[in-house]
């Protein structure tokens, strides 16, 4: 566990960059960019546009999303706002709303 | 350091800031934050902030429990303690009921324990509040006046100030005669009266 966690009872209003993972399990709002994988938890909510190699979301997102390798929305997840990335998984149960573009290889 | 560390380990899912990741804004939460990386804003818990050694916050900060041994740049606040570590660096106002400064911690502010009553709440408040009033307030009333006239000149005080000290100094132990006799303090004269007592 050495990534970055952010719990479930943390609120964080602003804006979140750094050169590794990054779990989210609490409320983020503003703004998030990495240079590796996002995850949000189930417990999460994240209002924020995400700039991301490997985002996972299973938690609430609202916000844009781009990603240089992969956005992978699982089950239950919930997710609101476009999506950019050239793989993009969305799993049986999400529910998602918003445009998807996978037709970005480079960035 | 490893004290601190064993002393908080209890809680097991806190939130940890990684060393490469910078959060500017807000934060605020109800558990356990373990900074490596950069906060920056304003930082809020109703627990724990340990900034590692390769923490640094710059921020104002609200917590319950402060432990530095990275590097804090902004004001401290907590409702239970701070604690500077050998490596703590930190260039702010700290205002806690307990502070801790280790050596080898390097701190430049200002520090603020809140009023010192809170401590020791145990022996002597029965005596106080009947004495001291009424000897506080004859000093007062013997300054107030001279200062009052001479704004500027400082030949009067000096007179005043005495007669303050006595004052005080009996208001510790009411019990040994009137306060002229300067030599003789509270704790020390019933001291020899104790014993006296016993060789008799």
């Amino acid at each position: 566990m050495a990534n970055t966690i952010i719990g479930s009872s943390i609120t964080i209003d602003g804006e979140i960059s750094g050169d590794e993972d990054l779990v989210i399990q609490g409320t983020v709002k503003g703004k998030i960019s990495l240079k590796e994988s996002l995850f949000v938890e189930a417990s999460a909510s994240v209002e924020a546009d995400i700039e991301v190699q490997n985002v996972e979301i299973t938690g609430k997102v609202t916000g844009n999303i781009a990603a240089t390798d992969k956005v992978e929305l699982k089950a239950d997840c919930r997710v609101v706002g476009d999506v950019r990335a050239p793989r993009i998984l969305i799993a049986d149960g999400a529910s998602f709303k918003g445009n998807v573009d996978m037709d970005v290889k480079e960035r | 350091m490893a004290a601190t560390k064993e002393g908080f380990s209890g809680s097991g899912d806190s939130t940890i800031i990684g060393p490469s990741i910078l959060i500017s804004g807000k934060l605020s939460g109800d558990e356990d934050l373990t900074v490596r990386g950069r906060v920056e804003g304003e930082l809020s818990l109703t627990k724990t902030l340990i900034v590692e050694p390769s923490g640094i916050v710059k921020a104002n900060v609200q917590v319950r429990n402060a432990i530095v041994s990275g590097v804090v740049v902004g004001n401290i606040s907590a409702t239970e303690s701070v604690e500077l570590t050998r490596e703590g660096r930190m260039v702010g106002d700290i205002n806690s009921p307990r502070v801790i400064i280790v050596d080898g911690a390097s701190f430049r502010g200002r520090v603020d324990m809140g009023n010192a009553e809170p401590r020791a709440p145990g022996e002597r408040p029965a005596t106080r509040p009947a004495t001291r009033p009424v000897l506080r307030t004859q000093p007062a009333a013997v300054t107030r006046p001279t200062t009052i006239a001479r704004p500027g000149g400082k030949p009067l005080p000096p007179a005043a100030p005495v007669i303050a000290s006595k004052g005080d100094k009996g208001s510790d132990k009411p019990a040994p005669p009137p306060p002229p006799q300067p030599v003789l303090v509270g704790e020390g004269g019933k001291k020899k009266v104790l014993l006296k007592t016993k060789k008799k």
